[in-house]
């Protein structure tokens, strides 16, 4: 056939097929955009328009005697400056410390990248208060440090949760720390360098401008996870107060004051808010895209020893601590009462209490991983592919969800779905839900970056071969996105399994998550059996993640943040 | 010696492995001062490493570097008076145009009042005045590639270095900037060393081309040399399309009578060539496809006359491209100004005259 004639009517047949596609496109995909968006409205800002409602709530009507009792009240007051304290200093050694072991990580000897690397992410699999354990066993009443040098002073207070906070939220500091530092074009430093700058020099001008952005995002989760996931704070704070563990026992304890609780609630939200507010509308847009081509893969350049070596110790310092955390919780674990009676047992292991937490917990833990990777997905795809208005808005609640104080949601969620239509309390399906969707932002993002990736020329041709928009989606945009499924999955599961802020709120007796489980008991005291639970919850994620790592070998896919994600 | 062909850097029996991978194998060259000369050869032939090697980036095994007689194997990138221009520029994104370009400067402590001197210099030796304050991601990206020669020069190196520095351009701009770029050069008489893959753009930018292939350096010479008298097949082929014919030399010529090679085509005579070959010696012929001429079918009855078909031919506007049947074998030839001379059909008989002066090589 003459080619002209040919294309003339594959053109011909485009345009009309173009009608009929952009017709069930958009309809499908708008249909799905607030199919979503009522999802997330209830499931996100319902719980905190609930807390909000609360803690204006009287006997008749409103009222801001809630508010007022708060601020006419020392306690809380000094309990909200400690609790902004103790986050501003976390936030500001997790960034620091985490900036130094990337540096080394990225830059450092060869040799010890991958350990360092290794030792910083371990945590990750870990709850965040096993740092608590760790420092109750070595500097507790009766640590082992304390008992040994006959100190009078022990670790309860201030200075603990500080300790314990920084190290249970570095890496994740870390993680997006490195994520962007390993972005930077390494020619940048080996321009400057042969410009004659030196490494401070390099640092200051050219490192940490660039990495702003990223480290201003990373002060933020960190900043928020400090506050928010009590954990740590509640086990070690002795008589300190702090807004977080002073919200569980107002909620949970005698008092059950609700409207005092949401009154905390607020001014925890609300540090948060702000900081959340400047990064994502301030700051958003002034990152630097990195000009023209992919850096180009060379030797590293050698590090000034000046700088090197003390980031070296920072590093090797950081990583011991975490490496004798693992280490003394291994050995509470394993004695009758560790520093007390060091006779060896296995009693703690075997212990059978806690093996319906532990069930329940991977249970609720592979639901919500499950659930939570797909709806990221779809919402990424919706996001990405949609042409409505309120797409950012989607994106914005999904990141609130991940960003504001998990505590927040815990109680949110006990005002939001205590009665008919949506009664939850008591449930499995409460913690599944709280979880999926507090986490699902992670995916969320890893997909966008992803979808951003592939051209809507590759969808448009399957389109054109006759395929529905549902069908391209599966065998199309599916294959493509799985990589961010997955990422997606792994963070949704993982964060399940180990946090506590808000699924404290919501266990009910028969159904307790092991996370919640281990606080009780290393609350109560019994270092042992919290000590155990925590090796079994580690080697539970530690497995799990194994199993996908091999299922993404085999398959090919791996799971990828594409470079971006947290 | 006169100043202009003094060495100015020299290699000495560089060697560079990574891994397995032997990068560079026995590297010695001379740089001139005041030279342009290009690395030229395939991607993973070593010329990047060779580049990163004099600029400091790149240790190498073995061997020596000297600059100006200084040995300087073991100074770090900033204390030897090289400077490099990378291929994606990395300019500092969250820069001026003004603070990139000043940066050395700064680093180096100037007075604020020159360092803005200088970089006004600078931007109109790059041809970008009063553009100082732009941030660099709104510069397109030949304004970029200045930017990056700007920082480069602001220090006065002994010798830029500049790695694949046009790649990232699109094909109409980099033919401009090649020709600023050495524009830029003579005008400030520095002495540079250019890579790229991109034997066009080599030829036409270089004083002198180095002609590299897995590790080894095949060829020195001025683009003329390298393009006409090759030294392997290897060059040939890579500064151009050849067609090769294999010979055997039938008889010796001299200053007046050529030299007769029977080859596939059958027997040619060609004229004086320096090699040192000799009767029933085994060569290569090189015949570079503008040099033969495509006639209407006649008589082939001159000397190096072929008579032939035409199996392909490609209009080009100013060329026309044929591929013709001789005896069974197919030569390539490029035929100018086709409007003219006119355009033979696809299956015409023609006649094809190959000239006498061809490149020999030894087997």
């Amino acid at each position: 056939m003459n080619e002209v004639a040919e294309a003339r009517i594959t053109r011909r047949s485009r345009t009309l097929w173009q009608s009929i596609k952009d017709f069930v496109a958009a309809r499908t995909i708008s249909t799905t955009g607030i199919l979503l968006f009522l999802l997330l409205a209830t499931f996100l800002l319902w719980p905190l328009i609930a807390v909000l409602i609360k803690s204006i709530a009287g006997s008749e009507g409103f009222t801001l005697q809630h508010y007022k009792n708060f601020l006419t009240e020392p306690y809380y007051y000094q309990s909200l400056i400690n609790t902004l304290i103790l986050g501003i200093l976390t936030t500001t050694v997790c960034i620091s410390v985490g900036f130094i072991i990337s540096y080394i990580t990225t830059r450092g000897p060869r040799f010890l990248r991958k350990p360092l690397k290794m030792l910083s992410l371990l945590p990750l699999i870990a709850p965040p208060y096993i740092f608590a354990l760790s420092l109750i066993i070595l500097l507790g009443r009766n640590g082992m440090i304390t008992k040994a040098l006959n100190l009078n002073w022990n670790i309860y207070g201030f200075s603990g949760c500080v300790i314990a906070q920084t190290l249970a939220f570095l890496p994740l500091a870390y993680l997006m720390i490195e994520n962007s530092i390993s972005t930077l074009n390494p020619n940048l430093e080996d321009s400057a360098a042969n410009l004659g700058a030196s490494e401070g020099k390099i640092l200051r001008s050219i490192i940490i401008p660039l990495l702003t952005p990223g480290i201003l995002k990373a002060a933020l989760i960190v900043f928020v996870m400090a506050i928010s996931e009590f954990g740590n704070v509640a086990i070690l704070s002795g008589r300190t107060p702090f807004l977080a563990p002073d919200i569980y026992t107002i909620v949970t304890g005698i008092e059950m004051n609700f409207n005092m609780g949401s009154v905390l609630s607020m001014f925890l939200i609300l540090p948060c808010a702000i900081i959340f507010v400047i990064q994502n509308y301030l700051i958003k847009g002034k990152g630097y895209t990195t000009i023209l081509g992919k850096p180009v893969a060379a030797e590293p350049r050698r590090i000034n020893p000046a700088i090197l070596i003390p980031f070296l110790l920072v590093a090797i310092l950081v990583s011991g601590l975490i490496f004798v955390t693992f280490g003394v919780v291994g050995m509470g674990t394993l004695t009758n009462i560790v520093g007390v009676d060091n006779t060896f047992t296995l009693n703690h292991i075997l212990d059978w209490r806690s093996n319906m937490a532990l069930v329940n917990s991977l249970r609720v833990s592979l639901l919500s991983g499950c659930f939570g990777a797909i709806m990221g997905v779809l919402l990424a795809y919706v996001i990405v592919r949609g042409s409505f208005r309120a797409r950012t808005a989607l994106e914005g609640i999904a990141l609130a969800g991940f960003t504001l104080p998990g505590t927040v949601f815990g109680i949110g969620y006990i005002f939001a779905f205590n009665r008919p239509p949506l009664l939850l309390t008591g449930t499995m399906m409460i913690l599944v839900i709280n979880c999926m969707f507090r986490f699902l932002a992670v995916g969320m993002e890893a997909g966008i970056n992803k979808l951003n990736q592939l051209s809507i020329e590759v969808e448009e041709a399957s389109l054109n071969l006759g395929a529905s928009t549902a069908t391209t989606f599966r065998r199309i945009v599916l294959p493509i996105v799985f990589p961010a499924f997955m990422y997606g999955f792994m963070y949704v599961f993982m964060t399940s399994m180990v946090s506590l802020s808000a699924v404290v709120f919501l266990v009910s007796p028969g159904q307790n998550l092991a996370s919640v489980f281990i606080f009780q008991w290393a609350n109560y005291g019994y270092i042992g059996l919290a000590s155990a639970t925590t090796y079994k919850l580690i080697a539970i994620v530690g497995a799990s993640l194994a199993i996908i790592q091999a299922l993404s070998r085999w398959t090919g896919l791996r799971p990828t943040a594409a470079g971006g994600g947290v | 010696m006169n100043e202009e062909s003094r060495p100015v850097l020299v290699l000495r029996e560089i060697y560079k492995s990574f891994g397995a991978v032997k990068a560079l194998k026995d590297v010695s060259t001379e740089v001139r001062k005041g030279e342009l000369i290009t690395f030229l050869g395939p991607s993973g032939c070593g010329k990047t490493t060779l580049l990163r090697c004099i600029g400091g980036l790149t240790k190498p095994d073995a061997g020596d570097v000297f600059l100006d007689g200084e040995r300087i194997n073991d100074l770090t990138p900033d204390k030897r008076g090289t400077q490099m221009c990378f291929q994606n520029y990395a300019l500092f994104p969250h820069m001026t145009v003004a603070g990139n370009i000043g940066y050395g400067l700064q680093v180096h402590k100037w007075k604020k009042k020159r360092i803005q001197e200088r970089v006004e210099e600078l931007l109109h030796l790059v041809r970008l005045d009063g553009l100082g304050d732009r941030p660099i991601d709104k510069l397109s990206g030949g304004q970029q590639q200045r930017v990056a020669l700007a920082r480069a020069l602001a220090l006065e190196p002994k010798i830029l270095l500049l790695d694949e520095p046009l790649s990232n351009l699109d094909a109409n701009l980099r033919v401009l900037m090649r020709a600023s770029l050495r524009e830029i050069q003579k005008r400030v008489n520095i002495t540079t060393i250019f890579v790229t893959h991109d034997q066009f753009e080599a030829m036409s930018i270089s004083d002198r081309l180095i002609v590299m292939r897995e590790g080894i350096v095949e060829q020195i010479g001025t683009p003329h040399e390298i393009y006409e008298k090759p030294s392997s097949e290897f060059v040939a082929s890579f500064v151009g399309y050849v067609n090769i014919l294999n010979g055997v030399v039938r008889h010796m010529g001299s200053e007046t009578e050529p030299t007769v090679v029977s080859t596939e085509l059958g027997d040619l005579e060609v004229l004086g060539s320096e090699n040192d070959i000799e009767v029933n010696q085994r060569v290569f012929l090189i015949i570079r496809p503008e040099t033969i001429q495509v006639r209407p079918y006649g008589e082939a009855t001159e000397i190096n006359e072929f008579k032939s078909t035409v199996i392909t031919s490609m209009y080009g506007g100013s060329t026309i491209k044929y591929t013709v049947d001789i005896q069974g074998k197919n030569i390539v030839i490029d035929q100018f100004d086709p409007c003219n001379v006119g355009i033979f059909e696809i299956g015409k008989k023609v006649t094809v005259v190959i000239p006498q002066n061809v490149h020999i090589l030894k087997k």
